[in-house]
Parts: C-alpha cells; sequence; structure tokens
C-alpha cells in the first residue's frame, strides 16, 4: 500500500492528473499505469533503472492500475522540474521496457542462439581443471518424465521398482496412480 | 521531409523482409535481413510499396538483392548472415592491459582514470602481469592482440617490456597469431624504448586532438606543448619504419581524435594536421562519457547535431584530398562501409551486434581487476563495478567469459532484441555500446532513441548512404578503397612453425 497522497499533488504540463502527478511536499512523483497495456516484467524492468537515483515503489490501488512511485534520493535543483523530468524519463522507458518484453518473445530463438554461440564460443571447451571441479555426485537435473532413466528402471512390475532407487517424479506419480 | 501516402494501395504480397528508411528527397533506402541494400526514388519505391514493379527495370535490381518472395534466395540469404557473424565462433582477441594509471598528461575529457605521477600504487605488478597474460592465452580466438593502456603506458615501461618477453616465450608453446599495441601520448619515449618497441614489433598510436591550439588546450603536458612532443616523435617512429623497409602509407602511427567543442569549427584543419603528420587514417570519434568527461561535460559537450554536421565536413574534406591524390581514410566510414560494400564485419567490437565486450574484449586493470571491455574499467575507476568480473588471481577463463554480466550484455548489444533496432534500416551493420547506455540511462539496454551513440551512428550511415546513392565516381571509387583491408603483417607475431 503506498503512503496516502498528500493533497497538495501538482499535475504535469501535458499529461493528465491521474495518469502522473508530483507531490511536491513529500518531494515525488506518482505515476499511475494501466495494467494491460504494460506487462508486469516491463514495470519491473523500468522501476528498476531507477533505484540508484531514487527510492522506488510499486502498488495496485485499483484492479486495473499499477502505480510507480519515485521519491528522488537527492533533489539538487528545481524540484518540480526534476520530478517532471524523471516521470518523463519513467514513461519512456516503459514503452521501450514493454516493447522489448514483446520484441524478446518475438525473436526468442534468434536471440537464445546467438547468445548460446557467442558464450559457447568465446568459453571453449572445459579444461581439465574445470572438470576437476565439476560436482558429479549431485542430481544433474529434475527429470520429471524419466528421461533419464532405463528401461527397466520406468516400466519394470511395480515390486521390482520398489526395490530400485527412487530417481525421478514420473515414477512416484506412476505409484501414485 | 515530405511523406509518400500510400494508404490504401499498399499490397504487402510481393516483397521479401525488408526495412527502409527516408535519407532524403526522393529517396527511400531499402535494406533486408542479410544487409543488401537498394535506394529508391519515390516512383520507384511506390511501385515497390505497392506490389507493381513487374515488367519495370526496378524489379530485377530488387530481385538481384533479394528483396522480393519470387525469386527468394534463402541459401544465399543465410550465407551471407553466416559471413557477416562469423566472430561468433571465438573468443575474446583484445586484451586491455592497464600497466599503470599514473599519466604525466592532464587531459580535460581524460578517458583514462589517470592518477598523479607519484602514485606509484597504481603501477601493475610483473606477477599480477603474468596472470593477465595467462589469462589472455586461454582465449579461444586464435588471434590475440594485447594492447598498453593506462595512464600512461611508458611510465611503467619496465612491466610493458615484462609483458612482451611473457607472451612471446607463451606463445612459443601456444601458437596464436600474436599482436601487441601501445596507446601512449608519447612524450616520454626514448631512442632506447623506441628501439625496442620496433624490434618487439609493436604498434603505436597516438592521441591527435587536431592542431596544436586545440590539441595543447585540451591535454596538458606541464611547462611544455604535448602537441609538440607528440609529433616530434610520430615524425621519428614514421622516420624509423621507413628506414626497416617498411612501407609508409601502411606502416606509420595510428593517430586518434576526441572531438571536444574546441575541434568542432576547424574540421579542415585537423585534417590537415592528420595529413602533414603522415597519418593516413582519421577517427573521428565524438566525446565519450567516460574518465572525467562527466564532470567536466559543460565545458567540452556539444550537441550531437553539431557533431555530425563536423562530421560531413571534415569527411567530406577527406574525398576532396583523396581526389587531389592524398591517401586518408575516416575510420568510422570505413568500418560501416566494409558491411555495407563487402557484406564482411571488420570485427570492431563497438560496432557490432552482438558488441565484443566480454566476448571480443577483457581489460584488465593494474590491480588486476578483470572488466569486459576499457569502458566498464573506466567506470570501476569512479567506483561502478557492474562490469568487473574477476580477479587474475583467482578467476578461472570460463568463469570470466561465461560471467552472467556477459551474458547480459550480449543479450543486450543484440539488435534483435533491441526497440528501435529490430527495426531500423541500419541493423545490419550497427551496434550498440551497453557501457554507455548503462552510464548514460541507468541499464545496459538502454534507449535507443533517446542516445547519443545510435544519433551518431545513424547520422553517419545517413551521410554514407546519400554519398553511394549520389554515385560520384571519386567517392565510390574512394569507398570502395577505404575498404579493402591490407593486413600489417609486420606487426603480426606468427604462430611457430607458420
Amino acid at each position: 500500500m503506498s503512503p496516502p497522497e498528500s493533497p497538495t499533488t501538482n499535475p504535469i504540463a501535458g499529461i493528465p492528473e491521474d495518469l502522473a502527478r508530483v507531490d511536491l511536499d513529500e518531494r515525488r512523483a506518482i505515476l499511475d499505469v494501466e495494467a494491460s497495456l504494460y506487462p508486469v516484467e516491463a514495470v519491473y524492468g523500468a522501476a528498476y533503472v531507477f533505484i540508484d537515483r531514487c527510492y522506488v515503489l510499486l502498488d495496485r490501488p485499483e484492479p486495473t492500475k499499477l502505480r510507480i512511485v519515485l521519491t528522488p534520493k537527492q533533489l539538487d535543483e528545481d524540484a518540480a522540474e526534476g520530478l517532471r523530468r524523471m516521470v518523463g524519463e519513467l514513461a519512456n522507458e516503459l514503452v521501450s521496457a514493454a516493447w522489448r518484453h514483446q520484441i524478446t518473445q518475438e525473436n526468442r530463438a534468434q536471440i537464445e542462439a546467438v547468445t548460446m554461440q557467442a558464450i559457447a564460443g568465446a568459453m571453449g571447451p572445459p579444461s581439465l581443471d574445470d572438470l576437476e571441479d565439476f560436482d558429479f555426485t549431485d542430481e544433474a537435473f529434475e527429470d520429471p518424465l524419466g528421461i533419464a532413466m532405463s528401461w527397466e528402471e520406468k516400466y519394470s512390475k511395480k515390486d521390482d521398482a520398489a526395490e530400485t532407487a527412487e530417481p525421478a517424479a514420473t515414477q512416484r506419480e506412476e505409484e501414485e496412480e | 521531409m515530405q511523406l509518400l501516402d500510400l494508404r490504401g494501395s499498399l499490397d504487402a504480397r510481393t516483397q521479401a523482409f525488408f526495412r527502409h528508411r527516408r535519407i532524403g528527397p526522393d529517396r527511400t533506402l531499402l535494406t533486408n535481413l542479410e544487409g543488401q541494400w537498394l535506394v529508391l526514388d519515390d516512383e520507384d519505391f511506390r511501385r515497390f510499396a505497392t506490389g507493381a514493379t513487374e515488367g519495370t527495370p526496378v524489379h530485377e535490381r530488387l530481385r538481384a538483392k533479394n528483396f522480393l518472395r519470387d525469386g527468394y534466395d534463402e541459401a544465399k540469404a543465410r550465407e551471407t548472415i553466416a559471413a557477416r557473424k562469423r566472430f561468433l565462433g571465438y573468443g575474446p582477441n583484445l586484451h586491455v592491459m592497464v600497466v599503470t594509471l599514473r599519466c604525466n598528461e592532464t587531459c580535460v575529457y581524460c578517458h583514462a582514470s589517470r592518477a598523479d605521477m607519484d602514485a606509484v600504487e597504481t603501477d601493475m605488478s610483473k606477477e599480477t602481469a603474468e596472470r593477465s597474460v595467462d589469462l589472455a592465452f586461454q582465449s579461444t580466438s586464435p588471434a590475440i592482440t594485447i594492447e598498453f593502456q593506462g595512464g600512461e603506458p611508458l611510465v611503467n615501461f619496465e612491466v610493458v617490456q615484462h609483458i612482451i618477453a611473457y607472451a612471446e616465450e607463451k606463445n612459443r608453446t601456444a601458437g596464436k597469431t600474436l599482436e601487441f599495441t601501445m596507446v601512449s601520448n608519447l612524450a616520454l619515449m626514448t631512442e632506447e624504448r623506441l628501439a625496442y618497441l620496433l624490434d618487439h614489433r609493436v604498434q603505436i598510436c597516438t592521441s591527435i586532438d587536431g592542431p596544436k591550439a586545440i590539441h595543447d588546450k585540451q591535454r596538458k603536458l606541464p611547462t611544455m606543448s604535448a602537441f609538440d612532443e607528440a609529433t616530434v616523435w610520430i615524425k621519428r617512429i614514421n622516420e624509423a619504419y621507413r628506414a626497416r623497409g617498411l612501407d609508409p602509407s601502411l606502416y606509420h602511427v595510428e593517430a586518434l581524435l576526441t572531438t571536444t567543442r574546441a575541434a568542432l569549427d576547424a574540421p579542415e584543419a585537423i585534417v590537415d594536421t592528420y595529413e602533414e603528420l603522415g597519418c593516413h587514417a582519421v577517427f573521428l570519434r565524438p566525446l565519450d562519457p567516460f574518465g572525467f568527461a562527466g564532470k567536466t561535460a559543460k565545458m567540452v559537450e556539444y550537441e550531437r547535431r553539431r557533431y555530425l554536421d563536423f562530421y560531413a565536413r571534415a569527411t567530406d574534406y577527406i574525398l576532396e584530398k583523396n581526389r587531389a591524390g592524398v591517401q586518408m581514410i575516416e575510420r568510422y566510414a570505413a568500418i560501416f562501409l566494409t558491411k555495407i560494400l563487402r557484406g564482411e564485419d571488420p570485427n570492431f567490437l563497438d560496432i557490432r551486434s552482438p558488441a565484443g565486450a566480454g566476448i571480443g574484449q577483457l581489460a584488465y586493470s593494474y590491480d588486476g581487476n578483470v572488466y569486459t571491455c576499457d569502458e566498464g574499467r573506466m567506470l570501476a575507476a569512479q567506483g561502478d563495478d557492474t562490469f568487473r568480473l574477476g580477479h587474475v588471481d583467482e578467476s578461472r577463463y570460463r568463469d570470466i567469459v561465461g560471467h552472467p554480466t556477459v551474458r547480459a550484455m550480449v543479450i543486450a548489444s543484440n539488435l534483435d532484441s533491441q526497440p528501435d533496432c529490430v527495426a531500423c534500416t541500419y541493423n545490419p551493420y550497427c551496434g550498440i555500446q551497453t557501457t554507455h547506455n548503462h552510464k548514460t540511462q541507468g541499464s545496459v539496454f538502454g534507449r535507443m532513441r533517446e542516445s547519443n551513440i545510435c544519433a551518431v551512428h545513424k547520422g553517419i550511415q545517413d551521410y554514407l548512404f546519400n554519398k553511394l546513392a549520389d554515385g560520384e565516381p571519386h567517392v565510390l571509387e574512394a569507398f570502395e578503397r577505404w575498404t579493402t583491408i591490407r593486413a600489417r603483417e609486420h606487426f603480426l607475431h606468427a604462430p611457430a612453425g607458420s
């Protein structure tokens, strides 16, 4: 729950007051955005950019609205102008983050392929020293479909299976059925 | 610029994937996925956009460049994209070694986070130097360049020599193509040091900010002229190259320009200065926000529009000199033109996608900390450790290049993940700098529409494509020559046995 607004919030020129306003008494800016327009990941991403300069609070004042409150850690200049500029920057960052969120979903395969090739090309194969440090004793990964299990482990009779180690969730699920 | 009204007549059934940009009246630039390009006049663009090219001369031009669905050559597109991304297959080739922060000069924009001459604690030790070289040699790149930076690297020349000797010895078994470069203001050069650098084939680069008045205004050397000190040695070094039988058009001191406000009104004088010094390349770099530049921005900064006017004037002047027989190139243009005209990537680390930070270069600070790039190291000097990847004493190579920060930078500098860049006509040729985004806009992703680097890259490419569309023979001939890469083989320490 964001702190109550002081009764003296001021509108920002060019922006409807129900979307953004500055609270000069509390020296903070408040931006309300339509939740259906901005994915919550974009709101996190855009708000995060300000945490070195501001204390940032996120809230949901109404089911369809997300609120971002920026309280600058330091305001050296004209407070109204400084806050107005931050609201503008936040609004631009929100659009950028929302579009980037959409692009990364659309181009996911290409981005992953290029990233993997770039990192793998730079890293190269592990050296003997690297391999020495690998921990082979841990479970390598979750195996809910039992892909890493032998045919016998996966499909043997339940009496036999009870004697084998319990390797994966699939087996447990089969037994529960 | 007049917009074309194509509403109601668009037909999207005949075109293959393309991006477009108005670059002038009656001119629209088209580029496609693999970086082929065409400039169309309004009539032809209207035909293209409305699917009515059949039977007109532009149809064949479009088809030859893979802009039409009919006859789209997928294999050729795949091959071209693979060639452009060839750099993805291997790791860092540029290893920046900051052998000291001490510097004898004080520059208004200082790009190198300097320390005073008595700050001996900012000298790299021989042990740290060896660990840095050990890491560099673990790169998967078959070629590595060790670049000596500072501060002023000549201040800690003993460690420079130690690194060279250690790397040469190491390369006897590593068998890489090894190269050394040094970025120096040259004021502390001596005949003895020069002889050593020449014997060990170290490429020498310096900074020249323009004619003496401009250079000395930006770069202060106590009791003497920084310009005089640098130029005396530039001439001496070039003379030494000639004495060793090296072609002066290929072997000469490379000089870098930092464009400050004082330089904007003097593009011709700057180019003339470079010519007089025997420099065959000018790199018209705008000021960046690293080092002290942030603090002194009010004194030296300027609107990017002014920079682009300066860029156009200077490059026009270089082209006129080319026409008169003077061999000189502009490096920004050469980087973009190599991609535009040859379909190759010259692997300039800040203008490629993804960018080279961490995967194409590493920076080793005097204290053994390793950073994604030189800019990351400069930010750390100002208290921002975002781009630190580890330390030469305790980090393994694979942990450094596979660091989460490197992965984030690879994703952030992939133009196909960036708003604006994803739809930009210059996508096949461009690149972004994540450290710049972080410094100026607070995140490695940044907002390109508000980025100075984006404005500069777009402006330079607008200039180049307009020149290409103008089609003046002497300009096309010069551009073709600017993209001809002649390897400086003398500087390459070839693998043993090759």
